[in-house]
């Protein structure tokens, strides 16, 4: 058990707790931690807390900001350690989601490399991937790549693959590929016997073919709260008018500008009534992480003259993601208030800064504190420390040393430091290929059960593959390049890829003015 | 190795006491190679539509039946009833792998049986011996040119004949001819052992007398070349091979090459393109010895002998064949393929291109559209090998297609991107034991439009498939909703994955069972006897005119 205290950015839906704060969305207090990763408490000012919390360590950020961790509804992970990608001959915007998996580059610079980091050293991958996130806030991100074994989170929480230790694995279901009508009529049942369903849908430029999949989906019965429409672009207002039991679109900004020149019309979607939610795609065409994407929606509304305050900027990436993941989970989180899931950030702010602005304006920099499930895994080595939190590695993030709690994720206590991560990466971008064949030779050597906890791990891409021989690969995977490591930040390298490459028309340099 | 290790592998193990006698499996183990079994060939087998409809017979309710009784069987029988049930699929591809004790074993007698003439009238020749072997000396009259009589009393022909039922094949000639190596060697992972621990050979002598002799089987090890396609490498799933026949090759070698046996293994020799011109009829030195060899018959016509495509590398395989055809002299090249049991599958289709200007197209492959190949191909884990036959499988469900689309398993790019190496004309010869990518060069060589295709018996091998282990089918299971655990005793199995279909000339036409015909040739006596010197006879009068053989039939 143990306590924060700081600028309360709450974001609750219980009066108890929200009090008078929606004017200014910030209150001082503490939210007092228990020991199931829940919230216990919630109080303002100096009042206490619950009674057997007393004594117990409270951990002062004040006048920083104690906020929901950030909730990436839609990512890729397996493919986040590569830089911005772009089709050098092609001139004009993708038209949607089956078009730029077709262009000459997009397998060798995308699925290639991917294929090779995640056959080769999945658990590697995994852990430089997910602290990327991390070091953004994030503490829920969606697009966990396909496991033939259970995993039930790890460092950030799998929105795909979390179970609550129920081993329930129909909580949230997910597909990134274009789903015939009868397996979205099996979801829409799947629904209505309580799952999430999170689905690519109708990617790609307004009134583009890729529209008739939100039909599809509407003639399988899929329009419904627990519908979560990653994208939904091709589509827009009038469309979103009929999804009369209104569930949710994911708002990706940049990745949307970035291939296609333009993006969901999310003024439509609020005005449907529908939920929006944020998600930072995937790193060969999103920001590096869901507080990248904040920033970007930021800019995006205001390019396209769009009505959203920065308050609803930040709901997107907590309160109604959270209620969202609730309707699946039966779990809140997004949101600070008791019973919630101890899923916090501490954002770094001077007195009597606007919460709202501050938050969508942060970077890495002002990331002092993620709590996850009510543990502290990530934070300034002071922060870290007064939270005690377990298995610490120093972990280079910009200009500061962080602590980042890191343990093998074969056994879950085994200290596992972030240079034998970086190490491990490395060793696989030097030779992709012999990397490749011990990987699949010790796959071979597995005489158990595919799905055995002592499996090797084995990961999935969930992206389309792109053009290529039959067999995916090259034939020779000496010729698989597996390009740098993406920094964990958004750094003068990964600005000045931005910078007239893409289809945003020049939108997305602005973001530089937050990071520069 | 030295020359002790190469005679002790060579004279291997007495027979000895039948491992699958030995190796209990309670009855729910037994159940759970049936289910495995019946599982994969329900699920996956590529051939099951065309099997079920060639022999009347339905290998799965045959399972279902063996499910029933299994238990009240013994060992012996278990596995017997197991094994029969596959080979009466007829295919080399699709083999069930008994418990482990004798995996990688070799059952030899140290003599080759080989025939000549018409169907009508067969005569089986002791074409080799091998007179080094120490456990049953060898009768000094019993040697090459001897003629096979009787086999432990049963007239040779009967004595084949009862054999070939055992066999897979589709034809009967192929069945044939691999009853007739299973006379004396036997791969012991893919089929029972000998039930006989020793044979009576009766043979008419030199001077016509009757004789007999007694060999006892012994068993090798005969291992695979440090050249082979390796379980990790990219081309693993890309195979085509008769597993069976390639150990046995391999056990041939070490019974009457054994010096080259026991080079296999040897650090390569760097290739050296500054060869001269070969003295005629002496192969030329080659790293890759243990899949090619070349020569030159005379100052105009060369040889090229293609004995497997079981190779890890294809590019160096076919740095080396061009090295080998640039010392070959131009008038003509017989490109020989009898007896290849096949490997990798890129490394035959792209092999075509270096004799002939035209551009290659290779044979295809297709899933069964089944339930469980739809669910394969739609596994995010097997999006690299599978996704392409994904929505074909799929419009299968309303079109009622038996087969997905077929789509190459060699990039057509990859077949063209080396071009001519061997300039003059070129006709390759195969035969009933030509296999699986064997049969997939023959195709490619006839589809083409390459050259003359000459045919020993009716054709080559047809083995029309991509074979995949149990292995690397659990591991593409991922993802589906089957699972099939380890088989207990360390049991597993093959089966054909992919089927594979002509191209070009040939488009469409399968080529499982049917193999590749070519123009039919007879084995003479004297082509058993004299390094085949009737059929490359008549391989030289395709390539430069001139009358064929006397003896080998006219093409």
């Amino acid at each position: 058990m143990w306590a924060i205290r700081g600028r309360v950015v709450a974001l609750a839906d219980d009066r108890a707790t929200r009090g008078s704060s929606r004017s200014t969305g910030a209150f001082t207090g503490r939210v007092w931690i228990d020991d199931d990763g829940r919230i216990a408490a919630v109080t303002r000012s100096t009042r206490p807390g619950p009674r057997r919390f007393d004594g117990c360590p409270v951990v002062d950020v004040w006048p920083s900001l104690v906020m929901p961790g950030l909730i990436d509804f839609h990512n890729h992970l397996a493919y986040d350690t590569l830089p911005l990608w772009t089709e050098p001959s092609q001139t004009q915007p993708f038209a949607h989601h089956s078009s730029w998996p077709r262009a000459a580059t997009y397998a060798a610079s995308t699925t290639w490399p991917a294929y090779a980091l995640a056959t080769a050293c999945p658990q590697e991958l995994l852990a430089y991937v997910e602290t990327k996130a991390i070091v953004g806030g994030t503490t829920s991100i969606q697009g966990s790549p396909p496991m033939n074994r259970p995993r039930d989170g790890w460092l950030v929480r799998q929105i795909d693959d979390e179970s609550f230790g129920t081993g329930d694995r129909n909580m949230v279901l997910v597909s990134v590929l274009t789903a015939t009508p009868a397996a979205l009529a099996d979801r829409a049942n799947r629904m209505r016997a309580g799952s999430l369903f999170v689905y690519h849908c109708a990617e790609g430029r307004r009134g583009s073919l890729v529209a008739r999949e939100y039909t599809d989906a509407e003639a399988a019965g899929c329009l419904q709260p627990q519908f979560v429409a990653i994208h939904a672009n091709a589509v827009d207002g009038q469309d979103y008018a009929r999804w009369r039991d209104a569930g949710a679109v994911v708002w990706s900004p940049f990745s949307n500008l970035w291939l296609y020149g333009e993006t969901t019309d999310v003024p439509g979607a609020r005005a449907a009534g529908l939920t929006v939610c944020l998600g930072s795609d995937w790193a060969p065409s999103g920001t590096k992480h869901v507080l990248g994407e904040l920033k970007s929606a930021r800019i995006v509304a205001d390019h396209l003259g769009w009505d959203l305050d920065d308050e609803t900027i930040v709901r997107m990436a907590t309160c109604d993601a959270g209620d969202v993941l609730a309707r699946g989970w039966g779990r809140q989180t997004g949101r600070i208030r008791p019973g919630a899931i101890a899923d916090l950030v501490v954002v770094r702010a001077p007195r009597g800064a606007p919460p709202f602005r501050t938050i969508v304006g942060a970077t890495e920099d002002d990331i002092d504190l993620v709590v996850i499930d009510g543990v502290a895994r990530y934070g300034t080595p002071a922060l870290t420390a007064a939270a005690h939190a377990p298995d610490l590695t120093p972990l280079p993030v910009g200009r500061r040393s962080m602590r980042l709690s890191l343990t093998r994720p074969d056994d879950g206590v085994t200290r596992w430091t972030w240079g034998d991560v970086t190490d491990r990466l490395e060793e696989v971008r030097a030779d992709p290929r012999r990397e490749i064949e011990g990987a699949r030779a010790r796959f071979a050597a597995w005489g158990g059960a595919l799905d055995d906890p002592d499996a090797p791990l084995r990961l999935a891409l969930d992206m389309p593959t792109g053009l290529g021989p039959v067999g995916g690969l090259p034939r020779d995977l000496s010729a698989i390049s597996v390009p740098p490591l993406e920094s964990l930040v958004h750094d003068d390298a990964w600005l000045a890829s931005v910078g007239g490459r893409g289809f945003h028309g020049g939108v997305l340099d602005a973001l530089r003015d937050y990071y520069g | 190795m030295t020359r002790q290790d190469v005679r002790a592998a060579r004279e291997g193990e007495p027979l000895g006491v039948d491992a699958w006698r030995t190796t209990h499996l309670d009855g729910g183990e037994r159940l759970q190679v049936v289910d495995t079994v019946a599982t994969v060939l329900a699920g996956v087998y590529t051939h099951l539509p065309a099997k079920r409809a060639a022999y009347a017979s339905d290998p799965v309710q045959a399972l279902v039946l063996l499910r029933r009784r299994a238990v009240e069987l013994s060992d012996a029988e278990f596995h017997l009833a197991v094994t029969g049930i596959l080979a009466g699929l007829r295919d080399a591809h699709t083999r069930y792998l008994g418990p482990a004790a004798l995996r990688g074993h070799v059952a030899v007698l140290p003599f080759l049986v080989e025939e000549y003439g018409p169907p009508h009238d067969l005569h089986h020749l002791v074409s080799t011996v091998n007179a080094e072997a120490t456990s049953a000396p060898v009768d000094p009259g019993f040697a090459a040119g001897v003629e096979v009589l009787e086999w432990n009393g049963v007239p040779i022909a009967r004595a084949v004949q009862v054999h070939a039922d055992r066999e897979s094949g589709g034809r009967a000639d192929s069945r044939r001819a691999r009853a007739l190596e299973s006379l004396t060697f036997r791969a012991l992972d893919y089929g029972p052992p000998p039930d006989e621990h020793w044979v009576i050979v009766g043979y008419r002598t030199e001077d016509g007398s009757f004789a007999e002799a007694r060999f006892d089987w012994r068993v090798v090890e005969p291992g695979r070349a440090g050249t082979a396609v390796r379980a990790a490498s990219r081309g693993a799933l890309k195979v085509a091979v008769d597993p069976a026949a390639e150990a046995v090759r391999r056990a041939k070698k070490l019974q009457f090459v054994p010096g080259l046996w026991a080079s296999d293994d040897a650090p390569a020799a760097p290739a050296r393109p500054a060869d001269p011109v070969p003295v005629a009829g002496e192969w030329i030195e080659t790293p890759m010895q243990d899949v090619v060899a070349a020569r030159a018959l005379d100052d105009e016509i060369g040889h090229l002998r293609l004995w497997s495509f079981d190779l890890d590398d294809d590019d160096a395989y076919l740095d080396e064949v061009t090295r080998l055809l640039g010392l070959l002299p131009t008038g003509g090249l017989v490109v020989d393929l009898r007896g290849n049991p096949g490997g990798l599958v890129w490394a035959a289709e792209r092999a075509l291109q270096l004799f002939t200007d035209r551009p290659v197209v290779p044979t295809r492959f297709s899933l069964a559209a089944t339930p469980l190949t739809r669910q394969m191909a739609a596994s995010p884990f097997n999006r690299m090998e599978l996704e392409a036959w994904h929505d074909s499988l799929q419009d299968a469900v309303s079109t009622g297609e038996l087969y997905a689309q077929p789509l190459p398993l060699t990039d057509p790019a990859w077949c063209n991107d080396r071009g001519r190496a061997y300039p003059g004309p070129a006709v390759a010869v195969v035969d009933a034991n030509t296999y699986s990518s064997g049969d997939l060069f023959a195709a490619g060589w006839v589809d083409n439009d390459i050259g003359p295709l000459v045919a020993v018996g009716a054709a080559t091998g047809g083995g029309g498939a991509n074979v995949w282990t149990l292995t690397q089918l659990r591991d593409a299971l991922v993802g589906t909703d089957v699972t099939l655990g380890p088989l207990p005793a360390g049991a597993g199995m093959t089966v054909a994955i992919r089927r594979a279909v002509r191209s070009g000339r040939g488009d469409g036409i399968p080529i499982e069972d049917l193999g590749v015909p070519g123009q039919p040739y007879t084995m003479t006596r004297d082509d058993l006897l004299h390094a085949n010197r009737d059929l490359l006879a008549t391989c030289r009068s395709l390539l430069v005119g001139g009358p064929p053989s006397d003896t080998g039939e006219a093409p």
